[in-house]
């Protein structure tokens, strides 16, 4: 089951998978000289500001990302990055510490995934979404500006069905809808043989700040938040422009997890006066939290999110990984499941894997989250490490790779078990619970004794 | 939703919580239909009939019994009317107005061909008598909304055929007469009788109708022709517009000779000059006004205009100029436009000194039509227009309705006989009376998402080739739409401000708020469950044709 010429595919999604898809897909074809024909199938409109045009989330990508597309020939312009990252500043209750980029040029990019919050004045700001596509097309990729409500497996080839009533069929279908559109649900229910991913809920949402308060009281540093709120895995407060973009992460989050979230003086605290002002653009997006399966299938493949993806970070990085592996593997292998099975099923395995270790990872943040003494104890080894230039920054690595997903979990993980990086954290947790000690460069700890608590 | 969530929920400021709910605003071409047709809804079934398992035929059927619950003769307003529907349609700006007109002539040719019948009431039979004077398209859409309701129904009619300015005014390549007389036809089916040649005040009183009836119904027209007041109009080679089409129409020879200047900018001095035009002669119209300040349809005009007639603006006669009995000249007054006046169109005056000659064998005067009736007394006056309430009454027992309130189009004839008759059922019935309703706002331009729907063409009818429309001077020049052609520009309605399953709100809402309906229907497909709204908005943004807006009491 190979593609020949003329061979005609159908891309379900104009995210950053299915057009990722068709860029790979179309430059490898014409490498190879390979006469084949995208459409791509996308209803909505990435010009159109607010939650039509956004497909929702933090709009963080890594440099290590952003340096891995370069290579492919996606070089993002400054007008699709919204700020350059150049810290994480970490807030606790015990203080706050600023994380410097491990390396210089290890910088991260903060995006727009639509054009900008709902009612957002036009700025010289292209979408990331609309800026795939646009490399699609240019790669010759057509975009339908249809919804797909259905795949029908047919004798030789996958019939599309959209909701106007066209319909075509292709000889592969590619699914990248992530898991905010009802598609994998609906497949799931007709197909009786595929099961979507499991998805939980998080929230996003935009305040308005103005650039000349954002660059004050937020610089370009990513605001990430370690409290002690049950089901919050993670928090962050990106500034992108006029705007700053919250992101909560965990466990279904909710209005009452929300409502705590702003009352935690360490999030009061970023804001001007103190005061959380109303947001002007909020959402519940769902996330993968796990794998869709099987992820493939006889002309049918489910990249991004709508497959698998990493666990709360570096969603992008997996639609680049996932979209990229599909492409290779209809080209060079053919369509079948089993070429699908053999050469792009083995990644997301991997990455399904390194999940397990990131949950696990998550698992040990939250027992920090929720003991004070270690919160003093990572806060002091960050701290310090901030401070020396020519030693091993070894917490501030670890922290920097978790919050940006620019490491595996796997590698995060084999880290923290070294016995510098053990010996280090054991020497701040005594020392930073010490009566009398300095408690990092934050807040100090007014007479505070810190208890053990196992 | 739980209690537990509920109390949650409440502690929660989340300022900008947008909730959607079922826009009930009207569509720009339903606002400016004077019948207030339901355009997008009959376009809606035929568009959507897969989505709601019909045929072609089966959805055409329908959309055929729902036009005509306003308007029972959409084969004849399909080929007449100006249609003001189109005007701003929201398509208007993507790649063209709907052919709703076109559209409407073919689900009016449907009918015919399909040989469907009007709906009717029921079993039940009022035994109120009801009189209708006249049976222009006022009168007939009366009778019509009368008859179905189940009351015996009489029209009187001066004429010794039925239909009004419909038969004796438009010409035959505009309308033909089958097509007319079959929907006329179809409507005096209801009835109970048709009493020709009868002329209230002079034949019948009008005291003695409102005897023999319970309710009487006028819809006298506007039969006479306003006069130009200047030197030379009387006398023969000069004669008003619709007694010209009406003589065309009976198929007598007008005499006109060879020049013709016809005056006037509206509908009746368009198809006079074409009539005149078709004998031979060429043809002049002379208009005070610009060309944008012209009240005939603009496809009306081009079309002339393609028939080798000469249009004058800004032109006024002022005096006829006779040899003997016989018309040789005609003096034209320059004109320039001053301030708006009443009509919000601007007022013509003249050019001191700019005067000129224009030759003529004869002029069609048609510049506006006057109450033709003779004084009848109680409400009747010569001369006067009569004064109706909204609602079309005069008295307790006397309706009206049609030009004889003034002239207008025919579609809003139609309305006007519908709502008295609407009216009239609630007085005879003890209902209520329907008040006019405060207007429904009309959707905003901004809410339709334009750039959502594909670019589809309009599909144009096919026409009768452009040398031969003077040859066959009783031919239609534009025929109906194919069914092919129908399927297609129906599909191009947007539905502003109507659900037409386009399904993104069911697709991309976070929270799976939204339920397919099992029986769906244009207008109806989802359910929206309230309680599980996260308050992102999303639906609203992404619906295209604007069904789904925000709640005001949003916080």
């Amino acid at each position: 089951m190979t593609l020949g010429d003329g061979a005609r595919i159908a891309v379900i999604g104009a995210g950053p998978a299915g057009s990722m898809f068709s860029y790979f897909f179309l430059s490898m074809a014409e490498t190879i000289g390979l006469d084949v024909a995208i459409d791509i199938f996308e209803p909505r409109r990435f010009c159109h500001r607010g939650p039509a045009g956004c497909n929702h989330c933090g709009g963080i990508v890594s440099e290590s990302l952003v340096q891995r597309l370069a290579t492919e020939g996606i070089r993002l312009p400054d007008c699709v990055v919204q700020r350059g990252i150049e810290s994480y500043t970490l807030h606790m209750d015990v203080g706050d510490v600023e994380i410097a980029t491990p390396l210089m040029e290890k910088r991260i990019a903060a995006i727009y995934r639509g054009i900008g919050p709902r009612s957002s004045e036009p700025l010289e700001t292209h979408s990331f979404d609309g800026y795939l596509l646009d490399l699609a097309t240019q790669k010759g990729a057509r975009v339908i500006p249809r919804l797909v409500t259905g795949l029908r497996r047919e004798e030789d080839s996958m019939r599309v069905q959209c909701a106007d009533q066209f319909t075509d069929s292709y000889e592969l279908a590619v699914v990248a809808t992530g898991v905010n559109s009802r598609l994998t649900e609906m497949l799931e229910r007709e197909s009786g043989e595929f099961a979507r991913p499991d998805r939980t809920k998080t929230f996003i949402c935009e305040f308005h700040l103005g650039r000349k308060v954002i660059r004050e009281t937020f610089g370009p540093s990513m605001h990430v938040f370690l409290l002690d709120i049950p089901r919050l895995e993670f928090a962050a407060l990106i500034p992108k422009g006029d705007y700053v973009t919250l992101c909560l992460l965990g466990d279904d989050i909710d209005e009452a997890l929300i409502d705590k979230f702003f009352s935690a003086r360490e999030v009061r605290e970023r804001f001007p006066d103190g005061v959380i002002p109303g947001h002007v653009c909020h959402c519940y997006p769902r996330i993968n939290i796990r794998s869709a399966s099987p992820v493939c299938g006889d002309r049918l493949v489910f990249i991004g999110d709508s497959g698998t993806t990493r666990l709360f970070k570096d969603g992008i990085g997996a639609a680049y990984r996932t979209s990229k592996a599909a492409a290779k593997t209809a080209i060079f292998h053919g369509v079948s499941a089993e070429d699908f099975g053999n050469h792009y099923a083995p990644l997301c395995r991997r990455i399904n894997n390194d999940n397990r270790v990131g949950k696990l990872v998550f698992r040990f943040a939250t027992l920090v989250q929720k003991a004070r003494f270690a919160r003093r104890g990572i806060l002091a080894m960050t701290a310090h490490e901030q401070r020396q230039t020519d030693s091993p920054r070894r917490m501030s690595g670890v922290l920097w790779d978790l919050f940006s997903g620019s490491a595996s979990y796997t590698d995060v993980f084999l880290r923290t078990l070294h016995p510098a990086y053990l010996g280090a954290l054991l020497w701040n947790l005594v020392a930073a619970n010490l009566p009398g000690s300095p408690s990092g460069n934050g807040r100090a700890e007014k007479g505070g004794h810190g208890h053990v608590r196992h | 939703m739980s209690d537990t969530k509920t109390r949650q929920a409440a502690q929660v400021e989340l300022p900008f919580q947008i909730f959607a709910q079922p826009s009930e605003k009207l569509p720009p071409c339903q606002a400016r239909c004077p019948n207030s047709g339901d355009i997008r809804g009959w376009l809606g079934i035929i568009a959507q009939r897969e989505k709601n398992g019909l045929s072609f035929d089966e959805a055409c059927d329908k959309a055929w019994q729902r036009l005509v619950e306003f308007n029972p003769m959409p084969a004849t307003i399909g080929r007449i009317c100006p249609h003001p529907c189109e005007d701003l349609c929201t398509r208007r700006e993507k790649d063209g107005a709907v052919s709703v007109n076109a559209m409407e002539r073919f689900l009016g040719d449907w009918g015919l061909a399909r040989g469907l019948e009007l709906p009717q009431a029921p079993k039940e039979r009022y035994r109120e008598s009801i009189g209708v004077i006249g049976s222009g398209p006022a009168s007939l859409s009366f009778a019509y909304q009368m008859a179905r309701r189940g009351y015996d129904v009489t029209l009187y009619d001066k004429d010794d055929r039925p239909g009004g300015m419909l038969r004796h005014a438009i010409p035959d390549f505009r309308l033909p007469r089958e097509i007319l007389d079959a929907e006329v036809g179809r409507i005096l089916g209801l009835t109970k009788s048709l009493v020709r040649n009868v002329d209230v005040g002079k034949d019948l009183s009008l005291d003695q109708l409102r005897t023999d009836h319970d309710l009487i119904f006028l819809g006298l027209g506007a039969q006479a022709a306003r006069r130009l007041h200047i030197p030379g109009e009387n006398g023969p080679g000069v004669v008003s517009g619709i007694d010209y089409l009406r003589q065309r129409k009976e198929g007598r020879e007008s005499a006109c000779g060879s020049r013709v200047l016809v005056i006037g900018g509206g509908n009746t001095a368009i198809d006079a000059a074409r009539s005149v035009r078709r004998e031979g002669a060429s043809v002049t119209l002379v208009y005070r006004r610009s060309d944008s300040e012209m009240p005939a349809a603009a496809h009306e005009i081009e079309d002339a205009r393609k028939e080798g007639i000469e249009f004058r603006y800004l032109s006024a006669p002022t005096r006829i100029i006779r040899d003997g009995d016989r018309v040789r000249q005609v003096e034209i007054q320059g004109m320039r436009l001053a301030e708006p006046d009443a009509s919000g169109r601007r007022r013509p005056e003249p050019v001191p000194g700019k005067l000129e000659i224009l030759a003529a064998d004869s002029v069609i005067v048609a510049v506006s039509q006057a109450p033709g009736w003779h004084d009848a007394g109680s409400v009747l006056h010569a001369d006067e227009w009569l004064r109706a309430e909204d609602d079309g009454r005069l008295e307790e027992d006397l309706l009206a309705g049609g030009d004889d309130l003034g002239p207008g189009i025919a579609s809003r004839a139609i309305a006007q006989g519908r709502r008295a008759a609407e009216s009239a059922h609630a007085q005879l019935r003890g209902l209520e009376r329907p008040r006019s309703k405060p207007a429904r706002p009309e959707i905003s331009r901004g809410s339709v998402r334009i750039d959502f729907y594909a670019e589809r063409q309009r599909s144009p009818a096919s026409r009768l080739p452009e040398g031969e429309w003077l040859s066959r001077p009783n031919t239609e020049i534009d025929a109906t739409l194919g069914d092919r052609q129908a399927s297609e520009e129906a599909a191009r309605c947007m539905s502003c401000g109507l659900c037409f399953d386009c399904q993104l709100c069911f697709m991309y809402c976070n929270a799976g708020g939204f339920t397919r309906l099992e029986e769906t229907s244009p207008g109806q497909y989802f359910a929206m469950a309230l309680d599980l709204c996260e308050g992102c908005g999303k639906c609203i943004e992404l619906c295209p044709c604007g069904y789904l807006e925000a709640r005001e009491d949003a916080r």
